[in-house]
């Protein structure tokens, strides 16, 4: 898991804030702070997809999968799971 | 130094993406670090092409003749890309469409033309929809003075455009609920949004986080006044099993500028000649780049072009034209003074 996490995080703070966390939480809303707008979620989608093996179907592109790394970090352990 | 200049701006060598961009790096050879990261994707684009097409016919299968008007709705602004891919979906697939423009009070007289003209020759029903000029000109106006957005966001758009876009996406969606019209189509560039976004089922809670998003970022009296504009909370359990899908065909398609334009010209568009050179449709965009060159020190177009010129659909040089000139002086102080600033 805590690798997981780490790898999703470095993601994020790459692609959406060049490099600075500026404070980044594992529970921070992604759309509600502006870390990731509604384009970013999708290039967030596609990095699971590619670097994971997933497939994301179209009705879990919900909040409650995507919008956190916490909740990605969880959705992403439910698939490789299952 | 790696990379090359214009001026005394250092840019990509490869791209065109400046130094002032965020988060740009220059390896030895001047190449940035966003091309770096865009090698692996553009060696799958040919097979990530060829699978999204497939996508699309297959939906396209499901869902034509089904509704019980319009098969799908295009946000349609009477620009090249827009105009193109209202050509595309219904000389390719034949579906009966609704095309809807926003106008936002800055649609150039040609685009309009080009509008009357698409509309008739291609046979597709069209609506326009029009917030009043004081509501456009207060949320244009503070959008040109502050940027309220997320920052990636600005990465891709100006302020004016992001808030102009929200509205459109907004009242198109509106639309294709309330119709119960099952696909909404959009004619962003190639470079504009990426492949993996070209088709995607949208849906209500995602939808709703991104409207509060855009809602929370407006002040209070702005936002109240532009409540019209966004997906009506009741909406979300009403329509929640008719949330459609969006595509934006452009971006699996072969897109080649010359080609698009003489299909184009068949069809009765011209290429305006009151427009910017980002812009076949809006007389609001020179200042808005202007504005956010300004704030930003890069211009809002050049992740777009960026992403053209390396997938090889705009000549580098012809990316540097589109970005590098200065705003068309005369246009700045059009939208400028239009807007009172």
């Amino acid at each position: 898991m805590s690798d997981l996490r780490e790898r999703i995080r470095a993601f994020v703070i790459e692609n959406f804030l060049f490099g600075n966390d500026d404070g980044l939480s594992d529970e921070s809303s992604f759309l509600e702070e502006g870390i990731i707008d509604s384009t970013g979620i999708l290039e967030l989608v596609s990095f699971l997809e590619e670097e994971f093996g997933i497939t994301v179907e179209d009705e879990e592109l919900i909040p409650e999968n995507l919008d956190s790394i916490n909740n990605v970090v969880n959705y992403l352990a439910r698939k490789l799971a299952g | 130094m790696a990379g090359d200049l214009i001026g005394s701006l250092r840019i990509c060598s490869h791209c065109i993406l400046p130094e002032t961009f965020p988060g740009i790096k220059f390896d030895d050879q001047g190449i940035c670090n966003y091309c770096r990261k865009e090698q692996k994707a553009l060696q799958k684009s040919v097979e990530k092409k060829a699978q999204y097409r497939r996508r699309l016919d297959d939906l396209i299968n499901d869902i034509k003749g089904k509704a019980p008007l319009y098969d799908a709705v295009m946000a349609y602004s009477g620009g090249k890309d827009s105009s193109y891919t209202l050509k595309l979906i219904k000389e390719q697939y034949r579906l009966k469409l609704l095309a809807i423009t926003f106008d936002n009070h800055f649609v150039s007289p040609m685009a309009w033309e080009n509008i009357r003209t698409v509309t008739n020759t291609l046979e597709v029903d069209h609506i326009s929809f029009r917030p009043p000029w004081p509501v456009a000109k207060k949320i244009f106006s503070l959008t040109a003075q502050r940027d309220i957005f997320p920052r990636p966001t600005l990465l891709r758009a100006s302020a004016v455009c992001t808030s102009c876009m929200g509205m459109v996406k907004g009242v198109v969606l509106r639309t294709a609920l309330e119709m119960k019209i099952p696909l909404v189509a959009f004619g962003w560039s190639p470079g504009q949004a990426p492949i993996h976004s070209a088709i995607m089922k949208t849906n209500p809670k995602l939808i709703r986080q991104n409207q509060m998003a855009f809602g929370n970022a407006l002040p209070e009296d702005i936002r109240k006044e532009l409540k019209p504009y966004f997906i009506p909370e009741v909406y979300y359990q009403e329509y929640a099993d008719s949330f459609p899908y969006n595509i934006h065909p452009l971006a699996f398609f072969d897109y080649d500028e010359e080609e698009i334009m003489s299909e184009m010209r068949e069809l009765g568009w011209r290429p305006p000649e009151d427009t910017d050179t980002n812009s076949t449709n809006c007389l609001l965009n020179a200042f808005a780049n202007q504005c956010h060159i300004d704030r930003h020190g890069f211009h809002p177009y050049v992740w777009e072009i960026a992403n053209m010129v390396r997938q090889g659909v705009v000549d580098r040089d012809e990316g540097i034209a589109k970005i590098y000139s200065p705003q068309d002086p005369d246009m700045v102080k059009y939208a400028k003074e239009k807007l009172g600033l």
